[in-house]
Protein backbone atom coordinates (compact mmCIF):
# COMPACT_ATOMS: atom_id res chain seq x y z
CA UNK A 1 0.00 0.00 0.00
CA UNK A 2 2.69 2.42 0.66
CA UNK A 3 4.42 1.77 -2.19
CA UNK A 4 1.33 2.41 -4.33
CA UNK A 5 0.56 6.09 -3.09
CA UNK A 6 4.07 7.67 -3.92
CA UNK A 7 2.82 6.35 -7.52
CA UNK A 8 -0.83 7.47 -6.80
CA UNK A 9 0.22 11.34 -5.75
CA UNK A 10 3.49 11.95 -8.38
CA UNK A 11 0.60 10.89 -11.91
CA UNK A 12 -2.76 11.68 -9.89
CA UNK A 13 -4.22 13.68 -12.64
CA UNK A 14 -3.68 10.57 -15.11
CA UNK A 15 -4.01 7.89 -12.66
CA UNK A 16 -7.77 9.77 -10.82
CA UNK A 17 -9.88 9.44 -14.02
CA UNK A 18 -8.57 6.05 -15.65
CA UNK A 19 -9.66 4.99 -12.49
CA UNK A 20 -13.04 6.40 -12.21
CA UNK A 21 -13.64 5.43 -15.64
CA UNK A 22 -12.63 2.10 -15.12
CA UNK A 23 -14.26 1.81 -11.85
CA UNK A 24 -17.36 2.87 -13.71
CA UNK A 25 -17.30 0.79 -16.30
CA UNK A 26 -17.07 -2.35 -14.04
CA UNK A 27 -20.08 -1.18 -11.91
CA UNK A 28 -22.21 -0.13 -15.04
CA UNK A 29 -21.57 -3.83 -16.00
CA UNK A 30 -21.76 -5.34 -13.16
CA UNK A 31 -24.66 -3.42 -12.10
CA UNK A 32 -28.20 -5.16 -11.57
CA UNK A 33 -30.77 -4.29 -13.74
CA UNK A 34 -32.80 -2.94 -11.13
CA UNK A 35 -31.17 -0.06 -10.75
CA UNK A 36 -31.97 0.47 -14.56
CA UNK A 37 -35.10 2.41 -16.04
CA UNK A 38 -37.98 0.63 -17.55
CA UNK A 39 -37.71 1.39 -20.99
CA UNK A 40 -36.27 -0.86 -23.20
CA UNK A 41 -32.81 -1.61 -23.95
CA UNK A 42 -31.44 0.86 -26.57
CA UNK A 43 -35.00 3.55 -26.67
CA UNK A 44 -32.16 6.21 -24.83
CA UNK A 45 -30.04 6.48 -27.77
CA UNK A 46 -26.45 6.97 -27.01
CA UNK A 47 -24.70 10.51 -26.18
CA UNK A 48 -24.64 13.32 -29.06
CA UNK A 49 -21.41 15.60 -28.79
CA UNK A 50 -23.34 18.31 -27.19
CA UNK A 51 -24.57 15.80 -24.49
CA UNK A 52 -27.89 15.91 -25.70
CA UNK A 53 -29.58 11.69 -26.34
CA UNK A 54 -29.43 11.05 -29.42
CA UNK A 55 -27.04 9.74 -31.86
CA UNK A 56 -23.30 10.93 -32.49
CA UNK A 57 -23.35 14.49 -33.95
CA UNK A 58 -27.31 14.63 -34.26
CA UNK A 59 -29.85 14.82 -30.60
CA UNK A 60 -32.91 12.81 -31.13
CA UNK A 61 -35.72 13.05 -29.09
CA UNK A 62 -35.59 10.47 -27.09
CA UNK A 63 -34.70 10.96 -23.49
CA UNK A 64 -31.52 9.89 -21.73
CA UNK A 65 -31.10 6.67 -20.35
CA UNK A 66 -33.93 4.31 -19.65
CA UNK A 67 -35.90 5.88 -17.13
CA UNK A 68 -39.38 6.08 -17.83
CA UNK A 69 -42.51 8.00 -16.14
CA UNK A 70 -42.23 7.95 -12.23
CA UNK A 71 -38.64 6.98 -12.78
CA UNK A 72 -35.03 8.99 -12.52
CA UNK A 73 -32.31 8.25 -14.91
CA UNK A 74 -28.81 9.97 -15.41
CA UNK A 75 -25.99 9.34 -17.59
CA UNK A 76 -22.22 10.30 -18.40
CA UNK A 77 -20.07 9.79 -21.13
CA UNK A 78 -16.68 10.40 -22.58
CA UNK A 79 -15.55 11.10 -26.20
CA UNK A 80 -13.33 11.71 -28.34
CA UNK A 81 -13.33 12.14 -32.03
CA UNK A 82 -9.87 12.55 -34.45
CA UNK A 83 -9.97 14.42 -37.95
CA UNK A 84 -6.97 15.09 -40.07
CA UNK A 85 -6.38 18.23 -38.54
CA UNK A 86 -8.32 18.33 -34.92
CA UNK A 87 -8.58 15.99 -31.97
CA UNK A 88 -12.53 17.03 -30.34
CA UNK A 89 -12.96 15.35 -26.49
CA UNK A 90 -16.06 15.41 -24.83
CA UNK A 91 -17.40 15.08 -21.58
CA UNK A 92 -20.95 15.00 -20.61
CA UNK A 93 -23.65 14.24 -17.94
CA UNK A 94 -27.57 14.24 -18.47
CA UNK A 95 -30.24 13.51 -16.25
CA UNK A 96 -33.80 12.65 -17.19
CA UNK A 97 -36.76 13.13 -14.80
CA UNK A 98 -40.00 11.02 -15.45
CA UNK A 99 -38.87 10.45 -19.08
CA UNK A 100 -40.58 14.11 -19.78
CA UNK A 101 -37.15 16.36 -19.22
CA UNK A 102 -33.87 15.42 -20.34
CA UNK A 103 -31.21 17.80 -19.11
CA UNK A 104 -27.69 17.89 -19.78
CA UNK A 105 -23.99 19.57 -19.65
CA UNK A 106 -20.95 19.01 -22.03
CA UNK A 107 -17.48 20.22 -22.18
CA UNK A 108 -15.88 20.22 -25.34
CA UNK A 109 -12.52 20.63 -26.40
CA UNK A 110 -11.56 21.08 -29.62
CA UNK A 111 -7.32 20.74 -30.09
CA UNK A 112 -6.24 22.20 -32.96
CA UNK A 113 -3.69 20.44 -33.64
CA UNK A 114 -2.28 21.27 -36.87
CA UNK A 115 -3.15 25.06 -36.31
CA UNK A 116 -2.07 25.12 -32.42
CA UNK A 117 -4.01 26.21 -29.16
CA UNK A 118 -7.52 24.73 -28.58
CA UNK A 119 -10.97 25.57 -28.22
CA UNK A 120 -13.65 25.04 -25.56
CA UNK A 121 -16.73 25.23 -25.33
CA UNK A 122 -19.88 24.35 -22.21
CA UNK A 123 -23.35 23.41 -23.90
CA UNK A 124 -25.87 23.65 -21.09
CA UNK A 125 -29.30 22.14 -22.77
CA UNK A 126 -32.49 20.87 -22.08
CA UNK A 127 -34.85 18.95 -23.45
CA UNK A 128 -38.60 18.20 -23.64
CA UNK A 129 -40.91 15.14 -25.08
CA UNK A 130 -43.73 16.76 -26.16
CA UNK A 131 -45.73 13.49 -26.60
CA UNK A 132 -45.24 9.92 -28.08
CA UNK A 133 -43.35 7.11 -27.55
CA UNK A 134 -40.73 5.72 -30.04
CA UNK A 135 -41.65 2.45 -29.61
CA UNK A 136 -45.17 2.34 -29.28
CA UNK A 137 -47.03 5.89 -30.71
CA UNK A 138 -47.94 5.10 -34.30
CA UNK A 139 -46.11 8.62 -34.70
CA UNK A 140 -43.41 8.16 -32.95
CA UNK A 141 -41.73 10.34 -30.41
CA UNK A 142 -41.88 14.40 -30.37
CA UNK A 143 -39.36 16.54 -27.93
CA UNK A 144 -38.14 19.88 -27.76
CA UNK A 145 -35.14 21.06 -26.54
CA UNK A 146 -32.67 24.00 -26.49
CA UNK A 147 -28.93 24.28 -25.86
CA UNK A 148 -27.19 27.04 -24.50
CA UNK A 149 -23.80 27.23 -25.98
CA UNK A 150 -20.91 29.31 -23.79
CA UNK A 151 -17.30 29.56 -25.20
CA UNK A 152 -14.84 29.82 -22.64
CA UNK A 153 -12.76 32.05 -24.85
CA UNK A 154 -13.81 33.84 -27.87
CA UNK A 155 -10.58 35.25 -28.94
CA UNK A 156 -10.08 33.17 -32.24
CA UNK A 157 -13.91 32.66 -33.58
CA UNK A 158 -14.50 36.51 -32.78
CA UNK A 159 -10.92 37.16 -35.42
CA UNK A 160 -12.41 34.72 -37.85
CA UNK A 161 -15.45 37.07 -38.20
CA UNK A 162 -17.77 35.32 -35.38
CA UNK A 163 -20.21 38.03 -34.15
CA UNK A 164 -20.84 35.80 -30.82
CA UNK A 165 -19.33 33.86 -28.16
CA UNK A 166 -21.92 32.53 -26.92
CA UNK A 167 -25.56 31.25 -28.71
CA UNK A 168 -28.74 29.12 -28.41
CA UNK A 169 -29.75 26.45 -30.64
CA UNK A 170 -33.38 25.30 -30.40
CA UNK A 171 -34.71 22.49 -32.04
CA UNK A 172 -37.98 20.16 -32.82
CA UNK A 173 -37.03 16.41 -33.28
CA UNK A 174 -39.00 13.55 -34.23
CA UNK A 175 -37.77 9.46 -33.50
CA UNK A 176 -39.73 6.26 -34.43
CA UNK A 177 -38.76 2.97 -34.61
CA UNK A 178 -40.08 0.66 -37.12
CA UNK A 179 -40.51 -2.43 -35.87
CA UNK A 180 -39.12 -5.71 -38.35
CA UNK A 181 -38.70 -3.06 -41.44
CA UNK A 182 -35.60 -4.42 -43.07
CA UNK A 183 -35.14 -8.28 -42.88
CA UNK A 184 -36.96 -8.73 -39.83
CA UNK A 185 -34.63 -5.86 -38.26
CA UNK A 186 -35.76 -2.89 -36.18
CA UNK A 187 -35.14 0.45 -37.83
CA UNK A 188 -34.69 3.45 -36.06
CA UNK A 189 -35.74 6.81 -38.25
CA UNK A 190 -34.56 10.32 -36.68
CA UNK A 191 -35.11 13.72 -37.82
CA UNK A 192 -34.53 16.99 -36.07
CA UNK A 193 -34.94 21.21 -37.01
CA UNK A 194 -32.67 23.17 -35.54
CA UNK A 195 -32.52 26.74 -35.68
CA UNK A 196 -29.00 28.19 -34.94
CA UNK A 197 -26.18 30.45 -35.31
CA UNK A 198 -23.54 28.33 -34.15
CA UNK A 199 -20.50 27.98 -36.14
CA UNK A 200 -18.96 24.35 -36.21
CA UNK A 201 -21.40 23.85 -33.36
CA UNK A 202 -20.32 26.47 -31.71
CA UNK A 203 -16.82 25.81 -31.32
CA UNK A 204 -16.03 29.11 -34.28
CA UNK A 205 -18.41 31.37 -32.54
CA UNK A 206 -21.66 32.37 -33.43
CA UNK A 207 -23.07 34.29 -36.73
CA UNK A 208 -20.74 36.14 -38.76
CA UNK A 209 -20.79 38.23 -41.51
CA UNK A 210 -22.69 35.89 -44.31
CA UNK A 211 -25.52 35.37 -42.20
CA UNK A 212 -27.19 34.54 -38.23
CA UNK A 213 -29.71 32.80 -37.44
CA UNK A 214 -30.97 29.99 -39.71
CA UNK A 215 -32.73 26.74 -39.81
CA UNK A 216 -30.87 23.43 -40.49
CA UNK A 217 -32.10 19.78 -41.03
CA UNK A 218 -30.69 16.53 -39.12
CA UNK A 219 -31.21 12.86 -40.10
CA UNK A 220 -29.84 10.07 -38.86
CA UNK A 221 -31.24 6.01 -39.89
CA UNK A 222 -29.98 2.69 -37.78
CA UNK A 223 -30.31 -0.68 -38.05
CA UNK A 224 -30.74 -3.17 -34.94
CA UNK A 225 -28.80 -5.74 -36.11
CA UNK A 226 -29.40 -7.52 -32.88
CA UNK A 227 -31.55 -5.90 -29.80
CA UNK A 228 -27.74 -4.76 -28.75
CA UNK A 229 -26.30 -3.21 -31.22
CA UNK A 230 -27.35 -0.41 -34.00
CA UNK A 231 -25.71 0.76 -36.97
CA UNK A 232 -26.56 3.72 -38.93
CA UNK A 233 -25.90 6.69 -40.58
CA UNK A 234 -26.43 10.32 -39.47
CA UNK A 235 -26.66 13.82 -41.37
CA UNK A 236 -26.04 17.34 -40.05
CA UNK A 237 -26.97 20.17 -42.24
CA UNK A 238 -24.77 23.43 -40.62
CA UNK A 239 -24.99 26.86 -41.52
CA UNK A 240 -22.32 28.58 -43.69
CA UNK A 241 -21.81 32.51 -41.57
CA UNK A 242 -18.08 32.80 -42.11
CA UNK A 243 -16.65 33.70 -45.51
CA UNK A 244 -13.25 33.52 -44.32
CA UNK A 245 -14.05 29.55 -42.63
CA UNK A 246 -15.80 27.99 -45.28
CA UNK A 247 -18.46 25.42 -43.52
CA UNK A 248 -19.74 21.72 -44.71
CA UNK A 249 -22.64 19.57 -43.28
CA UNK A 250 -21.26 16.72 -41.44
CA UNK A 251 -22.21 12.83 -41.77
CA UNK A 252 -21.16 9.78 -39.91
CA UNK A 253 -21.35 6.06 -40.30
CA UNK A 254 -21.96 4.56 -36.72
CA UNK A 255 -22.15 2.01 -34.69
CA UNK A 256 -23.50 1.44 -30.96
CA UNK A 257 -23.26 -1.54 -28.66
CA UNK A 258 -26.17 -1.30 -25.31
CA UNK A 259 -23.81 -4.11 -23.35
CA UNK A 260 -26.75 -3.37 -21.13
CA UNK A 261 -29.08 -0.63 -19.80
CA UNK A 262 -25.73 0.98 -18.00
CA UNK A 263 -22.92 0.65 -20.47
CA UNK A 264 -22.80 1.71 -24.28
CA UNK A 265 -19.98 2.00 -26.79
CA UNK A 266 -19.91 3.92 -30.01
CA UNK A 267 -17.51 3.52 -33.20
CA UNK A 268 -17.90 6.30 -35.80
CA UNK A 269 -16.50 6.71 -39.12
CA UNK A 270 -16.99 11.01 -39.44
CA UNK A 271 -16.67 13.46 -42.47
CA UNK A 272 -17.18 16.81 -41.20
CA UNK A 273 -15.86 18.59 -44.51
CA UNK A 274 -13.89 21.71 -43.88
CA UNK A 275 -13.03 23.31 -40.63
CA UNK A 276 -11.42 26.84 -40.08
CA UNK A 277 -10.08 26.82 -43.42
CA UNK A 278 -8.82 23.00 -43.01
CA UNK A 279 -10.21 21.08 -46.26
CA UNK A 280 -11.91 17.63 -46.08
CA UNK A 281 -11.75 16.49 -42.24
CA UNK A 282 -12.08 12.81 -41.48
CA UNK A 283 -11.60 10.46 -39.02
CA UNK A 284 -13.20 8.39 -36.45
CA UNK A 285 -14.83 8.85 -32.86
CA UNK A 286 -15.52 6.32 -30.13
CA UNK A 287 -17.56 7.11 -27.09
CA UNK A 288 -18.44 5.95 -23.95
CA UNK A 289 -21.68 6.09 -21.81
CA UNK A 290 -22.47 5.35 -18.51
CA UNK A 291 -26.03 5.45 -17.70
CA UNK A 292 -28.13 4.68 -14.39
CA UNK B 1 -5.07 24.26 -62.28
CA UNK B 2 -8.43 25.05 -61.55
CA UNK B 3 -10.45 23.07 -58.68
CA UNK B 4 -14.05 23.70 -59.46
CA UNK B 5 -15.56 24.88 -56.19
CA UNK B 6 -18.11 22.09 -54.54
CA UNK B 7 -21.48 23.31 -54.79
CA UNK B 8 -22.76 23.06 -51.10
CA UNK B 9 -26.31 23.46 -51.93
CA UNK B 10 -26.65 21.16 -54.56
CA UNK B 11 -24.39 18.49 -52.43
CA UNK B 12 -27.27 19.13 -49.31
CA UNK B 13 -29.74 19.15 -51.74
CA UNK B 14 -28.76 15.96 -52.93
CA UNK B 15 -27.86 14.42 -49.45
CA UNK B 16 -31.27 15.38 -48.17
CA UNK B 17 -33.19 13.71 -50.92
CA UNK B 18 -30.79 10.44 -50.32
CA UNK B 19 -32.24 10.23 -46.57
CA UNK B 20 -36.09 10.74 -47.90
CA UNK B 21 -35.57 7.99 -50.34
CA UNK B 22 -33.94 5.70 -48.01
CA UNK B 23 -36.50 6.83 -45.01
CA UNK B 24 -39.40 6.39 -47.60
CA UNK B 25 -38.32 2.86 -49.28
CA UNK B 26 -37.52 1.47 -45.79
CA UNK B 27 -41.13 2.29 -45.00
CA UNK B 28 -41.87 0.65 -48.20
CA UNK B 29 -40.01 -2.62 -47.26
CA UNK B 30 -41.97 -2.19 -43.72
CA UNK B 31 -45.20 -2.78 -45.49
CA UNK B 32 -44.03 -4.87 -48.13
CA UNK B 33 -42.68 -7.49 -45.60
CA UNK B 34 -45.72 -8.20 -44.14
CA UNK B 35 -47.72 -8.25 -47.35
CA UNK B 36 -45.57 -10.81 -48.30
CA UNK B 37 -44.73 -12.95 -45.78
CA UNK B 38 -48.76 -13.10 -45.15
CA UNK B 39 -48.36 -14.69 -48.36
CA UNK B 40 -45.96 -17.29 -48.44
CA UNK B 41 -45.75 -17.83 -44.36
CA UNK B 42 -48.17 -16.13 -41.76
CA UNK B 43 -46.47 -14.99 -39.02
CA UNK B 44 -48.10 -17.61 -36.69
CA UNK B 45 -46.46 -20.88 -38.61
CA UNK B 46 -42.90 -19.25 -38.40
CA UNK B 47 -43.68 -18.49 -34.84
CA UNK B 48 -43.88 -22.50 -34.50
CA UNK B 49 -47.62 -22.39 -34.48
CA UNK B 50 -50.17 -23.40 -31.51
CA UNK B 51 -47.25 -25.44 -29.76
CA UNK B 52 -44.59 -22.76 -29.05
CA UNK B 53 -47.24 -19.91 -28.39
CA UNK B 54 -48.34 -22.25 -25.75
CA UNK B 55 -44.86 -22.38 -24.53
CA UNK B 56 -44.16 -18.70 -24.98
CA UNK B 57 -47.32 -17.94 -23.07
CA UNK B 58 -46.29 -20.70 -19.72
CA UNK B 59 -42.65 -19.17 -20.06
CA UNK B 60 -43.83 -15.73 -20.02
CA UNK B 61 -46.44 -16.50 -16.86
CA UNK B 62 -43.57 -17.76 -14.86
CA UNK B 63 -41.69 -14.54 -15.03
CA UNK B 64 -44.36 -12.44 -14.25
CA UNK B 65 -45.02 -15.06 -11.41
CA UNK B 66 -41.32 -14.00 -10.33
CA UNK B 67 -41.88 -10.10 -10.85
CA UNK B 68 -42.84 -8.21 -7.64
CA UNK B 69 -43.78 -5.55 -9.57
CA UNK B 70 -45.98 -7.66 -11.87
CA UNK B 71 -47.25 -10.26 -9.97
CA UNK B 72 -49.97 -8.33 -7.36
CA UNK B 73 -51.86 -7.64 -11.32
CA UNK B 74 -52.75 -11.09 -11.43
CA UNK B 75 -53.94 -11.68 -8.15
CA UNK B 76 -57.52 -12.26 -8.89
CA UNK B 77 -56.60 -13.81 -12.48
CA UNK B 78 -58.29 -16.99 -13.34
CA UNK B 79 -54.31 -17.84 -14.55
CA UNK B 80 -55.97 -20.74 -16.77
CA UNK B 81 -58.49 -18.46 -18.14
CA UNK B 82 -55.90 -15.69 -19.04
CA UNK B 83 -53.41 -18.01 -20.53
CA UNK B 84 -55.94 -19.35 -22.85
CA UNK B 85 -57.16 -16.15 -23.95
CA UNK B 86 -53.53 -14.62 -24.26
CA UNK B 87 -52.67 -17.61 -26.56
CA UNK B 88 -56.34 -17.01 -28.85
CA UNK B 89 -54.61 -13.61 -28.78
CA UNK B 90 -51.58 -13.83 -29.75
CA UNK B 91 -53.04 -17.06 -32.35
CA UNK B 92 -55.21 -14.03 -33.65
CA UNK B 93 -53.05 -11.49 -34.24
CA UNK B 94 -50.13 -13.40 -35.53
CA UNK B 95 -52.76 -14.73 -38.88
CA UNK B 96 -52.96 -17.92 -37.29
CA UNK B 97 -56.54 -20.02 -37.11
CA UNK B 98 -57.94 -18.69 -34.10
CA UNK B 99 -60.15 -15.56 -32.92
CA UNK B 100 -59.45 -13.73 -29.84
CA UNK B 101 -63.01 -13.26 -27.91
CA UNK B 102 -61.95 -11.98 -24.88
CA UNK B 103 -62.75 -8.54 -23.47
CA UNK B 104 -61.27 -5.39 -25.62
CA UNK B 105 -57.87 -4.40 -24.25
CA UNK B 106 -59.41 -1.26 -23.00
CA UNK B 107 -61.62 -2.49 -20.99
CA UNK B 108 -59.71 -5.70 -19.67
CA UNK B 109 -56.97 -3.44 -18.10
CA UNK B 110 -59.21 -0.87 -16.76
CA UNK B 111 -58.37 0.88 -13.51
CA UNK B 112 -55.80 -0.98 -12.87
CA UNK B 113 -53.26 1.95 -12.23
CA UNK B 114 -50.98 0.55 -14.83
CA UNK B 115 -47.92 2.56 -16.00
CA UNK B 116 -45.31 2.67 -18.81
CA UNK B 117 -43.29 0.91 -16.39
CA UNK B 118 -45.30 -1.94 -16.47
CA UNK B 119 -46.16 -1.94 -19.81
CA UNK B 120 -42.30 -2.02 -20.83
CA UNK B 121 -41.25 -4.56 -18.09
CA UNK B 122 -43.72 -6.93 -19.75
CA UNK B 123 -42.81 -6.03 -23.71
CA UNK B 124 -39.60 -7.54 -21.73
CA UNK B 125 -41.04 -10.72 -20.35
CA UNK B 126 -42.57 -11.33 -23.54
CA UNK B 127 -39.80 -11.36 -25.58
CA UNK B 128 -37.25 -12.86 -23.39
CA UNK B 129 -40.11 -15.68 -23.41
CA UNK B 130 -40.40 -15.71 -26.76
CA UNK B 131 -36.32 -15.92 -27.11
CA UNK B 132 -35.98 -18.47 -24.94
CA UNK B 133 -38.30 -20.56 -26.58
CA UNK B 134 -36.45 -20.47 -29.57
CA UNK B 135 -38.29 -17.58 -32.03
CA UNK B 136 -35.70 -16.10 -34.30
CA UNK B 137 -35.40 -12.26 -33.87
CA UNK B 138 -37.27 -11.04 -37.45
CA UNK B 139 -40.43 -13.07 -35.87
CA UNK B 140 -39.90 -11.90 -32.55
CA UNK B 141 -39.47 -8.34 -33.96
CA UNK B 142 -42.58 -8.56 -36.15
CA UNK B 143 -45.06 -10.13 -33.37
CA UNK B 144 -43.72 -7.43 -31.05
CA UNK B 145 -44.58 -4.54 -33.81
CA UNK B 146 -48.29 -6.30 -34.17
CA UNK B 147 -48.67 -6.23 -30.62
CA UNK B 148 -46.92 -2.37 -29.89
CA UNK B 149 -50.15 -0.69 -30.95
CA UNK B 150 -52.21 -1.77 -28.70
CA UNK B 151 -50.73 0.68 -25.88
CA UNK B 152 -52.86 3.65 -26.46
CA UNK B 153 -56.17 1.03 -25.71
CA UNK B 154 -54.24 -0.56 -23.13
CA UNK B 155 -53.28 3.06 -21.48
CA UNK B 156 -56.47 4.41 -22.53
CA UNK B 157 -58.35 3.45 -19.21
CA UNK B 158 -56.08 3.64 -16.68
Amino acid sequence: MKSLLPVFSSSRSLLRPSLCGCLAIGLALTADSSFAGSRILGTGGVSAIEGAAGGGLSPWAVLTSTASEQEVGATASATRAWVDDYRLTVTGASLNVYDRVELSVARQTLDLETLGGELDQDIYGAKVRLWGDVLYHPWGIWSMGVQHKRLVDGATPTALGASDTNGTDVYLSASKLLFSAVAGRNVLLNATFRNTDANQGGLLGFGGDQGNRTWVAEGSVGVFITPQWVVGAEYRQKPDNLSVAKEDDWQSLYSAYFFNKHLSLTGAWLDLGDIAGLPSQRGGYLSLQAAY
Amino acid sequence: MIIQPRSTSSRRSLIALLFAVVSLTLMGCAHQSTALTTTSAPLYERLGGATTIDAVVENFLYRIADDDDMVGFFANTNIDFFAQSLASQLCDVSDGPCRYEGPPMDRAHQNMGLTDVHFNRLVEHLDAAMEEEGIALGNRNELLGRLAPMYADVMRLQ
